[in-house]
């Protein structure tokens, strides 16, 4: 790893304190956090199921959050208070390892004011003991292996040195390496082909932290050299910041002395979003500059070898278009640790929207004729920042999925039961993502009865249910998922149904239509209802459904 | 338990097999430091023991595998969590090995187990 050599001469000099502490947590943190996807990926010990980056990224933002406000001067005060967090917010097993690794390492700076090479040697040593010594059965080939080695390393590199950069650098480099060992020592991880997904967590954030004192960007993933075909170059432009005003592409032949780390760095100075890819002796490099600094790259590039094609786009002009689009994107209530994110089952990208917009942190596709599987209601949780989840599935069909859902996470998950979509808008309002999970849950609940549901669509066959016949593209309209009756037309479907609903003694009458339903329609079709029910409040919303003309629901 | 008919014979699981999956997975599990006996009277002889079956219970109604696990914690670890990983981890194990699906894990946290204090 290059550096920035004279911020790492200044470092040296200086030694670390409770503040540089604090520094190399949040280091620590946000790099694996940069990184939790890759370890979400090699998640197979103990159980499989794909969260470990995850518990880990939460395990150490709870620390994080433990310390961030904190003023202590004495190492061994910021210690004892990032092992406090840890252990409050220890999430899953790794996390539970990570919170141990960090009360061992409080207490090998206990009573030291600043932390130099020994310390922080010692301070490993103790981290692996007390890791140790919380299980019976020690699995090796685990995080606690890639533990101990790096305390075997430093231990063994204060003989050479008492530098603590220099010790962080030993410890990198023996994580990296343990990590690389672990599959020899777990089988199943050699059968899966991974390596220890809680020891390349434990990596990372050591890698964090060296590469802040190296002066290194924390946000962005790890340099990788991809197939030039595998280049993500479309998806990039969605993640567009300030100071990204143009895209460069270079395509080119290097040298024979390239360097692709030092390439990789050097590109790192001038932009974000950099992507290398490789294919056939060519290089193809990506990059988002700012406006002044856009013939930075191809200067550059230029040599290192032969350039055999430059691309370049104003990407402010693009992001012009794609916020005229953005507005059909739906924007999801953010949550904090702790709160109650609610995940919902939507038919619709209209309704989508509306429920995002009554705080639905996550839509899940799915609908009557599409039921989305118990793995997909779990990807739509599963890395949202809390581990209290209300689902609404929103459909009679999914409610199982959704309670299979909560059979096979570790967070705790409620399952609402909303049967329609009126149903789950309806329990959306008492939503405070604030309080308990059992009382709002119950709440939610309760709110399910207070509204009415209708669907008008058109029938697929011939077919009598519940005394009513009905031809084959006759339009139905079902009241409270019962079929109550058959008719020509979609407004005539809509007044029955407001008839069988008794709509006149309630309020509100709210019709989302379906994307095979023009929106001119549907408002004339509301104005019918507006005069017949001229003391209810009539509203036309855009549900983007399929196959149902109408959702209605009456309240 | 587990009965299965095939065309060679019966397959028959007993549940002091399935206490001895569940003894591994528990004791391989971070956090748990060791099995405790589910009773005062079991106790007598020692508070933490070696043998599967005790600290262990598990039922089976012909239908559905229930199973009890009373484990001693090292202190200083996130209790719940600790305990969550053990439900967890031997639900997988268990019905990895047999197939068969697990209806209750109980985990009774019996005690800690303080090897230094800070």
């Amino acid at each position: 790893m290059a550096a920035d050599n004279s911020r790492v001469e200044k470092l040296r000099k200086k030694q670390i304190n409770g503040q540089s502490m604090k520094r190399l947590v949040e280091a620590g943190m946000i790099w694996l956090r940069t990184n939790q996807q890759t370890v979400n990926a090699l998640n197979v010990f103990p159980v499989p199921d794909g969260d470990t980056g995850t518990n880990m990224v939460l395990t150490m933002q709870s620390a994080w959050n433990e310390i961030k406000d904190l003023g202590h001067r004495r190492v061994s005060d910021m210690a004892a208070a990032v092992s406090k967090g840890a252990l409050m917010g220890a999430r899953g097993n790794s996390g539970v390892i990570l919170s141990q690794l960090w009360r061992g390492f409080a207490r090998g700076v206990q009573d030291k004011d600043v932390m130099d090479g020994a310390t922080f040697a010692k301070a490993f040593a103790e981290a692996r003991d007390t890791a140790y010594r919380g299980v019976v059965r020690p699995v090796e080939g685990t995080i606690l292996t890639v533990a101990r080695e790096v305390a075997e390393a430093t231990e063994a590199g204060l003989k050479s040195t008492q530098d603590a950069i220099d010790i962080l650098e030993i410890a990198v480099k023996a994580a990296d390496e343990a990590v690389r060992k672990t599959p020899d020592l777990l089988p199943l991880l050699k059968q899966a082909g991974v390596v220890d997904s809680g020891g390349k967590g434990l990596f990372f954030i050591l890698e964090g932290m060296l590469r802040h004192v190296y002066g290194e960007s924390l946000d962005t993933p790890l340099m990788s050299v991809q197939p030039i075909s595998a280049m993500n170059l479309q998806g990039a432009l969605e993640e567009v910041e300030e100071g990204q005003d143009y895209e460069v592409i270079v395509d080119f032949m290097p040298a024979d002395d390239f360097d692709l780390q030092k390439f990789y760095n050097q590109l790192e100075v001038m932009g974000t979003s950099i992507q290398v890819g490789e294919g056939e002796g060519m290089y193809r490099m990506h990059i988002h500059v700012p406006l002044e600094k856009r013939y930075e790259p191809i200067d550059y590039v230029m040599g290192l070898g032969t350039i055999t094609k430059v691309a370049m786009e104003n990407l402010m002009a693009q992001m012009e278009d794609v916020q005229k689009s953005k507005a059909s994107r739906v924007a999801f209530a953010p949550v904090q640790p702790g709160q109650i994110a609610v995940v919902v089952v939507s038919p619709g990208a209209g309704l989508s929207r509306i429920f995002a917009s009554l705080g639905a942190a996550a839509t899940v596709e799915g609908g009557q004729t599409k039921n989305p599987s118990t793995q997909d209601i779990l990807n739509s949780f599963e890395n949202l920042p809390t581990d209290k989840i209300i689902i609404l599935p929103n459909n009679k069909n999914i409610v199982m999925a959704a309670n299979q859902a909560k059979d096979v996470t570790v967070k705790q998950v409620v399952v609402v039961p909303s049967k329609t979509v009126p149903q789950g808008l309806a329990a959306m309002l008492s939503l405070n993502p604030d309080e308990e999970l059992e009382s709002v849950a119950e709440r939610m609940t309760k709110a399910l009865i207070a509204v009415k549901t209708g669907e008008i669509t058109v029938a697929v066959r011939n077919v009598e249910i519940d005394g009513v016949t009905v031809k084959e593209g006759q339009v139905i309209a079902l009241l409270d998922g019962k079929l109550v009756f058959s008719t020509g037309s979609v407004e005539e479907g809509s007044l029955g149904l407001l008839e069988k609903a008794e709509a006149d003694k309630h309020e509100l009458i709210t019709l989302y239509y379906g994307q095979e339903m023009p929106r001119a329609e549907a408002n004339r079709i509301a104005d019918v209802i507006r005069e017949k029910y001229s003391d209810q409040e009539v509203e036309v919303q855009d549900g983007g459904q399929s196959h149902y003309q109408f959702i209605i629901s009456v309240e | 338990m587990g009965d299965e008919i095939t065309s060679l014979g019966g397959i028959h699981i007993s549940p002091n097999a399935v206490a001895s999956i569940v003894y591994h997975a528990t004791l391989q599990s971070y956090g748990v430091v060791g099995l405790a006996p589910r009773n005062l009277a079991d106790g007598i002889v020692k508070t933490i023991t070696r043998d599967p079956a005790r600290g262990i219970t598990v039922n089976y109604s012909g239908e559905t595998l229930d199973i009890e696990i009373h484990i001693i914690v090292e202190y200083g670890t996130r209790i719940n969590t600790v305990a969550e990983t053990v439900a967890n981890t031997v639900r997988f194990q268990v019905e990895k090995a047999l197939g068969l699906k697990v209806n209750t894990i109980n985990v009774h946290v019996a005690g800690l187990r303080v090897s230094n204090t800070d």
